[in-house]
C-alpha cells in the first residue's frame, strides 16, 4: 500500500503579489510599523499573528511562513487595519490571496462546505436549498401569514416578478431554519407598498465561495445572481439583511468587470428613507421599560462597502425605533467599528477557540454599553454576538431591525419572536389579536 | 586589576581600532595561540567597516584601473565564500552601461577582467533585464560578474567571538588611547582613557597593532610615527526599504556617484559619492549626496526614483597617500600597507592602512606575520581554510534571521521588542548577556550594531522605547542612563533618516 502523497501548500511570493495587487500608489513598502492596524485589530495574536506582523514578513520574505500560517483563517478581513492605517495599507487583500493558495483540502471544511453547496443548485443556497423548495417554504409561510393576521390577509410575496422595481435576495437561514422569521419583511414591504420580487434562481444572499479565496468561485457566484436580477429587468437590487452579501455583489461586480443593469441598494437605507418620507411610522411608544439598545455596524455594509453614510441609516432607524435616550452606541463604531469576529467565514470554519477569542473584544464592548439588545442587520454578526455572549455569560440578546420595525408597527406575529426576551414577548399582541377579533366579526 | 583608580590589563598584543580589519587581527593571532586585547573609541565597525555597501568585490569595480587590487578582491572573496558562508550572499553581480556612458570603456571591460582572473560573462540587455527587471531599457552593455555581498557586523562579531573563545582574547568598547608610554623604542603601555566612565585604562602589550582606519593616522603619530599618510574620503549611501534587485547592481563606467546598488539581506544600497574631507569628526550624510547619488543612478534603475528610502549614512574611506599620488579618493589605490615602524624607531609597533573591506582577511594575515614573528611564535596563518563558527549572540545582523528564528520557536512568552525586523527579547537578552563588547548597561546603539534592531522602516521610533523599556524591566537599566541611551540612539538614527525625508 502506498501512502497518499502529502498535500503541499503552495509558496507565494507576497511582496511582489502586493505590488500587482495594490492600486497604484499604494504598497506594503510606505508601513510606517506603526501598530495601528495590530492594536486595533481583534485577530492580534492569534496564531501568533497580527497584520503588522503580516505585512513585516511579507517584506522581509518569509513568504513559507505566510503561505501556511492558519492566522489568515482567523483574520476575518474586516479591512479595519487598512481604515486605521496611516498609509491605507490593505492587509485582507494578501490574506485573500494566502487564503485561495491552500489546498482545497487543507482548507477549513465548513468554508469549503458552503461554497460547494452554493456552487451545486441554481438557488446558489449555501444551505442546499433548492429553487422549487424555496418558493414552496415562501407559499406556505404566505398562506401563514395571511391567515393569522387579517390585516395581511392580501399579502403577496411575489417571486420571479418581471420589471418589478426591487429584487430582494435571501439570506438560506431563514427558509431553512426559521422560515417564519421572512415574514416581518413582507410585512414591511407591503406596509410601505414596495414593488418587490423574490427570484427563484440566485436568490440566495450569502457567499462563502468568497471566504474560499478562490476569486473563479467568488466570481460565479456573483455572476449567477446578477444575472438573476437583470433577467427580472428589476431596476434596484435591495440587499436584505445581511452583511457580506453586500460586499460579495458590489465588490464582486467590480472586481469582474461584470454588467450589472440594475442599482445596488442596502435594506437598511430603505428603512430609513422610509421612516423619512412617513410611510413606516415606527415610534419608541411601545419601549416603556426603557430598554437599551446598541448596534453592531457589519463590518461588510458599512467599512467595506458604502462607509458612514449607512452607518448614519443604522442609528436614524434605531433610535426611531428604540427613543434617543435608550440607544448606546458602542466605542469605536461606524467604520472604524470593531468586526465581531464572526465574518470572513469564521462561523463556518470551525475554530471556536480562535473566533470566540477575536469576539471577546466585541463582547466587552457591548457589555460596556449595558445593552439589553443589540441591533445588528448581519446574520453573521447576529450569530457570532449570540454565541459569544452565551459563551462569555453576557445577558443580551441579539435583534434583526425588521423585528423591531414591526413590533413598533403593532404588526408582528406571535411565532415572529423568537429573538425578542420575555420582556418583549407579549408587546403589541393585543393590536394583532384584535385584527383577527375583527376578522372574525366580519 | 585596579591601580590608583586606574585599570590595568595586560595582553600580549593591543589592537587599536575595532573595525573589520582589527577583528580580522585578532581572530588571526588567536588562532595563533595569541592572547589579544581589542579596543575602540567607540564600537565595533564604528567607522568605514560598518559604512560600506557591504559589497564583496568580484575586483570588477577596479579592474579598468588597479589590475592588483582587483585580483586581490577576486582571491579574497573566493576565501570569505569559503570560510564565511553565512555572513555572505552569494547574489552574483552584473555591470552595465547605460546610454550617455562610453562605450569603449564598456567594450575593454572583458579584457581588464581576464587581466585580473575576474570570471566576466557578456550578457544582452534583454538577458541582463531579465535577470535585473529594474535595470533601465536605454542598459547598451551587460557583464555579470561573481560579485557577492557579506554581513559586515556579523563578519565582526564572529571574527572577535571565535577569539575571546580561542585564546580569552578581550574586545573593549569606548576606550581611547591617550599616549603610549615609550621606553628604548618600545611602547611599554598604551595610556588609554574609558570615554564612558571617565576612567584611565593601562594597557600593557609586547606588541601593538594600528588597525585604525581612518583614525590610523592618528594613532601613529601618537606614537610617534609620520609615516602612515592618509587620504579621508567620505562616501554617502542610502538605504532602501525593500530590496531592489536580485544581485548587485554596477554602473559600467569610471566610478562615480550613485553607481552601485547592492542588495543587503531585505534591503539594497545605493552609493557611492566621493568628496575629499580633512576633518573625521561629525561625518554625517547631506540632502545634496543623498541627490546626487540618485540623479545619478536613476538612468541605470529607474524605479529608485520613486523607491521608498529609510535612511542614508556616511563613511569614511582611509586611502593611502603614496609620494606623488593622487590626491583625488576616486582614483587613489585600493592597495594597502603594513607599516613595520622600524625606521621610525619602534620595534613594536605595526600599523596596516588602506586596502577594502573585501581583503580585509589578507591584510590581518600579513599583520599577523609580522606580529607573530616578533613575539617568536612560528604558527601559520590559518584564516584562510579555517571556518568561522558563529553563535547564540552574534547572529541577529542578518535581515530576516530574527524573525524566522522567531516564527519557527513558537514561543508566545518571546514578544516582539523590534516589529519592523521582528527581533523578540530572548534576541535581546542573548545579545546583552555575551556579544563581543557586552558590558553592564550595554547601550540601544551598541545593541543596534549587534542586531537589526533600529534598522527597519521605523529607524528606532518605536523600538527604541519598547527595548529601552524591557531592559528597564531586565534590571539591565537601573537609573536615569537608560533613557539617554534611547535618546542617543534616537538622535543617531534620525542624523540617518534627515536626509532622505
Amino acid at each position: 500500500m502506498t501512502r497518499p502523497a502529502e498535500i503541499v501548500t503552495p509558496t507565494i511570493d507576497f511582496k511582489a503579489k502586493a505590488h500587482e495587487l495594490l492600486p497604484e500608489g499604494c504598497s506594503y513598502d510606505s508601513c510606517l510599523s506603526c501598530g495601528l492596524c495590530s492594536s486595533g485589530c481583534p485577530a492580534s495574536g492569534l496564531e501568533g499573528m497580527d497584520p503588522r506582523r503580516f505585512i513585516r514578513m511579507a517584506m522581509l520574505g518569509m513568504n513559507e511562513e505566510l503561505a501556511t500560517t492558519p492566522w489568515v483563517w482567523t483574520c476575518t478581513q474586516c479591512k479595519r487595519c487598512m481604515y486605521i492605517c496611516p498609509m491605507s495599507i490593505d492587509v485582507s487583500v494578501l490574506v485573500g490571496l494566502a487564503r485561495g493558495a491552500w489546498p482545497k483540502e487543507k482548507k477549513p471544511k465548513g468554508i469549503v462546505r458552503s461554497c460547494d453547496a452554493e456552487l451545486r443548485f441554481s438557488s446558489t443556497s449555501a444551505m442546499g436549498v433548492q429553487s422549487e423548495d424555496f418558493v414552496e417554504i415562501v407559499e406556505e409561510v404566505a398562506e401563514e401569514v395571511r391567515e393569522e393576521d387579517s390585516r395581511f390577509k392580501n399579502i403577496r410575496v411575489p417571486i420571479d416578478k418581471q420589471g418589478a422595481h426591487f429584487f430582494i435576495n435571501q439570506n438560506s437561514r431563514e427558509p431553512a431554519v426559521e422560515p417564519e422569521e421572512m415574514a416581518p419583511l413582507w410585512k414591511i414591504f407591503d406596509y410601505v407598498g414596495a414593488d418587490w420580487t423574490y427570484s427563484s434562481k440566485g436568490w440566495a444572499a450569502e457567499n462563502f465561495c468568497m471566504f474560499t479565496g478562490d476569486d473563479a468561485t467568488w466570481k460565479e457566484m456573483v455572476k449567477q445572481r446578477v444575472e438573476a436580477v437583470n433577467d427580472l429587468g428589476c431596476k434596484v437590487w435591495v440587499n436584505t439583511e445581511c452583511g457580506h452579501s453586500f460586499y460579495t455583489i458590489w465588490k464582486g461586480v467590480e472586481r469582474f468587470g461584470l454588467r450589472a443593469n440594475f442599482e445596488p441598494g442596502s435594506l437598511v437605507s430603505y428603512y430609513a428613507q422610509w421612516i423619512r418620507e412617513g410611510k413606516l411610522p415606527v415610534n419608541s411608544d411601545w419601549n416603556t421599560r426603557g430598554l437599551k439598545f446598541t448596534l453592531q455596524d457589519p463590518c461588510q455594509l458599512v467599512r467595506k462597502s458604502i462607509g458612514d453614510p449607512v452607518a448614519d441609516d443604522l442609528r436614524f432607524v434605531a433610535k426611531r425605533l428604540v427613543g434617543e435616550e435608550n440607544f448606546i452606541d458602542m466605542q469605536p463604531c461606524r467604520s472604524a467599528n470593531y468586526c465581531c469576529g464572526g465574518g470572513g467565514g469564521a462561523l463556518q470554519a470551525g475554530m471556536s477557540a480562535q473566533r470566540r477569542a477575536y469576539g471577546k473584544r466585541k463582547f466587552d464592548q457591548i457589555m460596556v454599553t449595558e445593552a439589553d439588545y443589540v441591533l445588528t442587520p448581519c446574520h453573521n454578526c447576529h450569530s457570532q454576538m449570540e454565541d459569544i455572549g452565551h459563551f462569555y455569560g453576557g445577558r443580551y440578546r441579539v435583534v434583526h431591525y425588521w423585528t423591531l420595525i414591526c413590533l413598533s408597527l403593532g404588526i408582528l406575529g406571535k411565532n415572529e419572536r423568537k429573538y425578542l426576551g420575555p420582556d418583549l414577548a407579549e408587546i403589541g399582541l393585543e393590536s394583532a389579536a384584535d385584527a383577527r377579533g375583527a376578522e372574525a366579526d366580519e | 586589576m585596579n591601580s590608583g583608580g586606574t585599570e590595568i590589563f595586560e595582553t600580549e598584543v593591543l589592537i587599536i581600532g575595532a573595525g573589520v580589519t582589527g577583528s580580522g587581527v585578532m581572530r588571526d593571532l588567536a588562532l595563533r595561540g595569541i592572547h589579544c586585547l581589542l579596543i575602540d573609541r567607540r564600537d565595533l565597525n564604528a567607522g568605514a567597516s560598518g559604512g560600506n555597501h557591504g559589497l564583496l568585490h568580484s575586483g570588477g569595480r577596479y579592474a579598468a584601473a588597479d589590475a592588483e587590487t582587483a585580483a586581490e578582491c577576486r582571491r579574497e572573496g573566493e576565501i570569505l565564500k569559503r570560510v564565511a558562508a553565512e555572513c555572505i550572499d552569494e547574489c552574483g553581480g552584473l555591470f552595465v552601461a547605460v546610454e550617455g556612458d562610453d562605450p569603449a570603456f564598456a567594450e575593454r571591460f572583458p579584457e581588464h577582467c581576464a587581466r585580473a582572473g575576474i570570471p566576466c560573462q557578456a550578457m544582452t540587455p534583454a538577458q541582463a533585464r531579465t535577470l535585473e527587471p529594474a535595470l533601465s531599457d536605454r542598459v547598451f552593455a551587460a557583464y555579470a560578474v561573481p560579485d557577492a555581498t557579506v554581513d559586515p557586523f556579523r563578519i565582526t562579531l564572529e571574527n572577535v567571538n571565535h577569539a575571546q573563545r580561542l585564546t580569552d582574547s578581550v574586545f573593549l568598547p569606548h576606550t581611547e588611547v591617550e599616549h603610549f608610554d615609550i621606553r628604548d623604542g618600545v611602547i611599554r603601555s598604551a595610556v588609554c582613557r574609558n570615554l564612558r566612565s571617565g576612567g584611565r585604562r593601562r594597557i600593557l602589550a609586547k606588541q601593538v597593532v594600528n588597525a585604525g582606519g581612518a583614525w590610523a593616522m592618528g594613532i601613529a603619530r601618537l606614537a610617534g610615527c609620520s609615516d602612515v599618510r592618509l587620504l579621508y574620503s567620505k562616501g554617502t549611501l542610502i538605504v532602501s526599504n525593500t530590496r531592489i534587485g536580485g544581485g548587485v547592481i554596477n554602473r559600467l563606467r569610471p566610478p562615480g556617484d550613485g553607481d552601485i546598488l547592492v542588495p543587503g539581506g531585505t534591503v539594497s544600497l545605493l552609493g557611492t559619492t566621493s568628496d575629499t574631507v580633512d576633518d573625521l569628526d561629525d561625518i554625517r550624510p547631506t540632502v545634496a549626496e543623498v541627490d546626487r547619488n540618485l540623479a545619478s543612478a536613476v538612468a541605470m534603475i529607474p524605479c529608485l526614483a520613486e523607491t521608498r528610502f529609510v535612511r542614508a549614512f556616511s563613511g569614511v574611506r582611509p586611502l593611502l597617500l603614496t609620494n606623488g599620488a593622487e590626491s583625488d579618493g576616486r582614483k587613489a589605490s585600493r592597495g594597502f600597507t603594513l607599516f613595520d615602524h622600524e625606521d621610525q624607531g619602534l620595534t613594536n609597533f605595526a600599523t596596516i592602512a588602506g586596502g577594502k573591506f573585501t581583503t580585509f582577511r589578507r591584510m590581518a594575515e600579513r599583520t599577523g606575520d609580522l606580529v607573530a614573528r616578533r613575539l617568536g611564535n612560528g604558527e601559520p596563518c590559518t584564516t584562510a581554510t579555517e571556518a568561522l563558527p558563529s553563535g547564540d549572540a552574534v547572529r541577529w545582523t542578518e535581515p530576516g534571521a530574527a524573525a524566522r528564528y522567531w516564527y519557527q520557536r513558537r514561543d508566545p512568552s518571546d514578544g516582539i521588542l523590534c516589529e519592523c525586523e521582528m527581533v523578540p527579547r530572548s534576541a535581546i537578552d542573548a545579545i546583552v548577556e555575551s556579544a563581543p563588547g557586552a558590558e553592564k548597561q550595554m547601550t540601544l546603539k551598541a545593541i543596534g550594531v549587534r542586531s537589526r534592531v533600529g534598522k527597519g522602516s521605523c529607524q528606532g521610533a518605536f523600538c527604541s522605547i519598547r527595548v529601552t523599556s524591557h531592559l528597564y524591566d531586565r534590571g539591565v537599566y537601573d537609573s536615569r542612563a537608560g533613557l539617554i541611551h534611547t535618546r542617543d540612539f534616537v538622535s543617531e538614527r534620525f542624523k540617518g533618516v534627515r536626509p532622505v525625508l
